[in-house]
């Protein structure tokens, strides 16, 4: 038998130990890498700022991010304060200085131009479903509106969520193009517009989805309702099991989108008024998809 | 009666009503009152909608309940009264009171306008009706919680 000190074997397993974390440490770092877009990588054509303005109103952006885009809003989470950025044209605090390239990496890959991940508090795990052109659109609206100066201040977040890089494995758990419902091959063009609404630009899943524990969707539960991010309630069930909101028609929906009125005329409230008066400046069209999409989701997805 | 009778049964009700107001639950008669507020928004709602056929004599009486309830109804909210998880005013109607009250009266004054129009068709409901209930959403925003 060979003989082995045990000054040999102690530094055997610590060279082990070393490369073992050397390994897990470069395995961290390449899958938590920030996947951008390259430049030219996706093709757009020239921007439409009209559509980017309905874009701009299905997505809410004013909603969190104040009137005027100034950015500030604070939520609070059990993971810690996140601030809602300046995302007004303003260059120096806002985001006037962007390309269309840096704002494309922001929603459709959730990485900001100087190639950090963004934290998930910004739902790009919607927007990664957006198409380009649309996003392409919303950008030159946004830089029709008038700048802000108005530094927002930095997250405040403990550990180990202050670790940024490790957003990457989180985007590598929770960030998926692929729609949450699948439609039927012979889905109408309205379904499919409502899909695309909701899932992506709409961002609805965000707040009537409840989220696990690490801040990810339960897509098993997708619209089925979840706690208030604001403290208060209960953000509801919108799926066709719900309790209420399962018994109204899509025209019932259509309504309360465009005016806020329940069908019993009760009114909209919370957070929602915000998100209400912005898709009342989406075509009725739309609205009508919203609602056909709603009234289409499987009852499997929601019971589960 | 006697005026040290009366004065004895005008303190054994001063002291007997705080009591009596304490007895009923605040949060429950606020509640049942929006319920009403609600209820009667209802037949307006649906002749804006076209669902209902315009009457003017039903828009009026909706008009004057919806006045009736909201009338005093800020009483009904006082300084802990707040009920964590089962009521759905927010706590935000006693940290932030001076716009919730200020809200309120805005309230009032569109029903006392909307009763004192009395509107005789359609076309004069709408603009008095849209008046009434901007004010339903305005304070929903930020007094009442979602869902439940």
């Amino acid at each position: 038998m060979m003989h082995v000190s045990s000054r040999a074997l102690v530094k055997f397993l610590g060279s082990c130990l070393g490369l073992g974390l050397l390994v897990f440490a470069l395995a961290f770092w390449w899958l938590t890498m920030p996947d951008q877009l390259k430049t030219g990588e996706l093709s757009y054509a020239e921007p439409d700022p009209i559509n980017g303005e309905q874009m701009f109103h299905a997505g809410s952006c004013a909603a969190c991010h104040e009137a005027d885009l100034r950015g500030g809003h604070e939520l609070d989470t059990e993971f810690g304060v996140f601030r809602v950025p300046n995302i007004s044209s303003d260059p120096e605090s806002g985001i006037g200085n962007w390309s269309t390239e840096d704002f494309l990496n922001a929603m459709l890959r959730g990485v900001s131009p100087d190639g950090q991940h963004y934290y998930p508090s910004f739902p790009y795990t919607s927007y990664v479903r957006m198409q380009v052109q649309d996003v392409a659109d919303l950008k030159a609206y946004m830089d029709s509106l008038p700048p802000v100066q108005n530094r927002v201040a930095a997250h405040e977040l403990g550990f180990p969520w202050n670790v940024r890089r490790g957003i990457g494995l989180w985007k590598l758990r929770y960030l998926n193009a692929e729609p949450v419902v699948q439609l039927a091959e012979d889905a109408g063009a309205d379904l499919q517009r409502g899909r695309y609404l909701v899932e992506g630009p709409g961002h609805c899943g965000e707040c009537h989805t409840e989220r696990d524990s690490f801040g990810g969707l339960r897509l098993q539960a997708w619209l089925a309702g979840a706690p208030n991010p604001d403290g208060e309630g209960k953000i509801p069930d919108i799926t066709p099991t719900a309790r209420e909101i399962g018994e109204w028609s899509a025209k019932d929906i259509a309504y309360y989108l465009e005016t806020g009125f329940t069908p019993d005329f009760d009114t909209v409230g919370g957070s929602m008024v915000a998100v209400q008066e912005n898709l009342a400046r989406l075509s009725p069209e739309d609205r009508g998809a919203i609602a056909a999409y709603l009234k289409a989701i499987p009852a499997s997805a929601a019971a589960e | 009666m006697s005026s040290l009778n009366k004065c004895v049964l005008v303190l054994a009700i001063a002291c007997l009503a705080p009591l009596v107001i304490a007895a009923d639950d605040p949060a429950e008669e606020r509640h049942e009152r929006m319920e009403k507020v609600g209820d009667a928004a209802g037949p307006v709602g649906g002749m804006l909608k076209g669902e209902l056929e315009f009457d003017a004599a039903v828009a009026l009486a909706s008009f004057v309940t919806m006045q009736q309830q909201v009338d005093g109804i800020g009483a009904l909210f006082p300084e802990g009264s707040y009920v964590a998880g089962e009521d759905r005013a927010t706590q935000a109607v006693w940290t932030n009171r001076a716009d919730f009250d200020q809200k309120m009266s805005d309230f009032s004054a569109a029903l006392d306008a909307a009763v004192a129009a009395n509107p005789q068709d359609l076309e004069a409901l709408k603009p008095v009706a849209q008046n009434v209930f901007k004010n339903c959403k305005a304070c929903h925003e930020d007094y009442r919680s979602p869902g439940d």
